[in-house]
């Protein structure tokens, strides 16, 4: 005799797994240090955004307006000097509210200013106050490589030196006092800006790894402590049911039981299938998956039904309703299971296959499993041929 | 249980089998599950392996258990195995990675001792043929093998292993592969002689896997270069 797969149920929609407990461990222990760093260096975004815009306005801005008479373009300088107003202000807006910033292009386009104010300040305002682009600019360097790696800022800031030092040959202020004073203007405008990028990204790469680290220790931590429980757990119910087995064999090896009474047999059949179930179990920590179905073995165990339970190789971290697809279909077939049961579990990293054997009792097709309601790729197979009924549910990645 | 296997072991002699367990009331279950079988005889039994073998040097095939006074015996199995001796090991340790340690080391077949009433005589018959016998626990660890040394499994010859694990019944994996029974066991024992390539060389191996080309169950060029092949199917009639 032969039947239809009483029901038959493949789900596509697919959901988003981690692949193994190192990697769920590692990607938790990421989370926390992005979060950490978005959170500590969020203070020296404001500082440096705060220092660009207020040299810009406070020590830029007079001096160009003073000196505006002796520049040789002052249209140039002025408009310069709004075009970086602006541009900062974005970029600072846009580092504040943690968006990546586009680094080469707005580098660039500062670069493409220095060159322009240093061209259009003039001979007599070369070191002038009102060539702004000497002291103010380094800082919208900073602000617009922020977290870019630290060797981006000196080469812009070596680039910056070199427009300098051009515009000084160029201009033909090659004395040694000129000279001195580029070099002196050169370093006091660099260093500082300098100091605060690296010093930034430091303390971010600190509090990242601190940030991991401590994920990792609470995610081992939390470990260990499963690991104990479930210890405790099994110790417990292996004295309980070495004590069952142990009060069985001692009244089978008094007399007072009888090996041919099937009360007896039935008793040592359960207290074998539960020990063979303890002993079976070695992992450390349950898979909440296998500890699901556990927990369903021992009910239905308590029910009066001798089940094994066989599970090769371990799961990997599964959401809780592709756990429930697998698991719900051989339950419900568990509660009007007679006789004898076969619960198998074979993981692998990709795939699960859940497989639930009973006999076949004769009948009206009673507790067709429903099918999974539509959450994850899990596929469910229900048949039954006379001899045994099968239910199997299998996940793949 | 497979009879068209059975009917092949040659009828003239019976099959003398050697027992090797350190729990005398295991020795006296194992054998009498084997007398119901009129091919079979005990020859030896005794819980150290080379007295036993002292005993009766003829034994056909040995039951070893694979703990003897607290020891895993796996270096003896691999001693036995490499001197030619078929061995069938039956343990209650069947967790996965034992199960296939006993076949590395060139066990011909494993059992655990839950399985021993319905698969014992089927399997020591079949390994006195250098036939392989895979028993479900068996089936279920060959399946869930992850190791990268593994044998490449086709696609049947997984589905196969993984049914007759979970159901424990050859005819209810043909109706559910809608194959018959007697391809099915085909696709079993073709995943268990792929075995015989893993771990190192033994008599016994070289000897399933004979057996295997003279019965047709596996191709000679599939042996040398057995990974290329290994992934195609050919049902055979």
């Amino acid at each position: 005799m032969s039947t239809e797969p009483g029901t038959a149920g493949t789900q596509t929609q697919h959901v988003p797994v981690p692949r193994t407990p190192e990697l769920v461990m590692a990607t938790r222990a990421g989370r926390a240090a992005a979060a950490v760093v978005r959170i500590s260096d969020r203070g020296a975004r404001i500082a440096v955004v705060t220092i660009a815009l207020v040299w810009h306005l406070a020590i830029g801005l007079p001096a160009v307006l003073a000196a505006r008479s002796q520049l040789a373009a002052p249209q140039v300088v002025v408009g310069a000097w709004l075009l970086v107003a602006a541009l900062g202000g974005l970029a600072g807006a846009w580092l504040l509210r943690d968006a990546a910033l586009p680094a080469l292009p707005l580098a660039a386009l500062l670069l493409a200013v220095d060159v322009a104010v240093f061209a259009a300040a003039g001979r007599s305002q070369l070191f002038g106050p009102a060539n702004w682009v000497w002291g103010g600019l380094a800082w919208f360097f900073v602000v617009v490589l922020w977290r870019r790696p630290v060797h981006w800022l000196f080469a812009l800031l070596a680039a910056h030196a070199c427009t300098g030092v051009a515009a000084v040959v160029l201009y033909g202020a090659t004395e040694a006092p000129d000279l001195a004073r580029a070099i002196m203007a050169l370093y006091a405008t660099s260093s500082l800006p300098a100091a605060v990028f690296a010093g930034g990204a430091t303390l971010t790469a600190l509090s990242r790894d601190r940030a991991a680290t401590a994920a990792t220790t609470n995610a081992m931590v939390a470990e260990r402590e499963a690991a104990e429980q479930a210890r405790r757990d099994r110790r417990e119910r292996l004295a309980l049911v070495s004590a069952a087995a142990g009060e069985v064999l001692t009244e089978l090896a008094q007399g007072r039981a009888d090996p041919a009474d099937p009360q007896v047999q039935r008793r040592c059949t359960h207290a074998a299938a539960r020990l063979r179930r303890l002993i079976a179990e070695s992992d450390d920590v349950p898979h909440p998956l296998l500890h699901e179905l556990r927990a369903a073995a021992d009910l239905a165990e308590r029910n009066g039904l001798p089940i094994e339970l066989v599970t090769i190789g371990t799961p990997p971290p599964l959401p809780v309703q592709v756990r429930r697809s697998l698991t719900d279909p051989l339950i419900a077939v568990l509660a009007d299971a007679r006789d004898w049961a076969r619960l198998t579990v074979v993981s692998s990293s990709d795939e699960v296959v859940v497989a639930l054997v009973t006999p076949d009792a004769a009948g009206p097709e009673a507790n067709a499993p429903p099918a999974g309601d539509g959450d994850g790729r899990v596929e469910h197979r229900y048949e039954r041929d006379g001899k045994i009924r099968w239910t199997q549910t299998r996940w793949h990645r | 249980m497979d009879a068209d296997s059975l009917a092949q072991v040659k009828p003239e002699r019976p099959v003398g089998v050697a027992i090797v367990d350190d729990h005398p009331v295991v020795i006296d279950g194992v054998r009498a599950w084997l007398a119901t079988e009129p091919r079979l005889t005990v020859l030896a039994t005794g819980d150290d392996p080379d007295e036993v073998l002292r005993a009766d040097p003829a034994a056909d095939v040995i039951l070893l258990d694979l703990r003897l006074h607290g020891r895993t015996v796996l270096d003896k199995l691999a001693e036995l195995s490499a001197a030619g001796r078929r061995v069938v090991v039956y343990s209650e340790h069947s967790d996965p990675q034992t199960m296939l340690a006993a076949l590395d080391a060139g066990a011909v077949a494993f059992l655990a001792k839950h399985e021993g009433r319905e698969h014992c005589v089927a399997t020591v018959l079949d390994a006195a043929a250098d036939r392989p016998y895979v028993a479900p626990a068996l089936a279920g660890a060959m399946v869930g093998d992850s190791r990268p040394d593994r044998p490449v499994l086709s696609d049947k010859e997984r589905e196969a292993l993984l049914l007759w694990f979970q159901s424990m019944s050859k005819a209810s994996v043909a109706r559910r592969m809608r194959i018959s029974e007697h391809t099915v066991k085909q696709y079993v024992d073709r995943a268990r002689i792929k075995y015989s390539r893993v771990g190192r060389p033994a008599a016994t191996k070289a000897a399933l896997l004979a057996r295997a080309i003279e019965d047709g169950l596996i191709r000679p060029e599939e042996i040398g270069i057995y990974r290329s092949h290994a992934a195609t199917d050919w049902p055979t009639p």
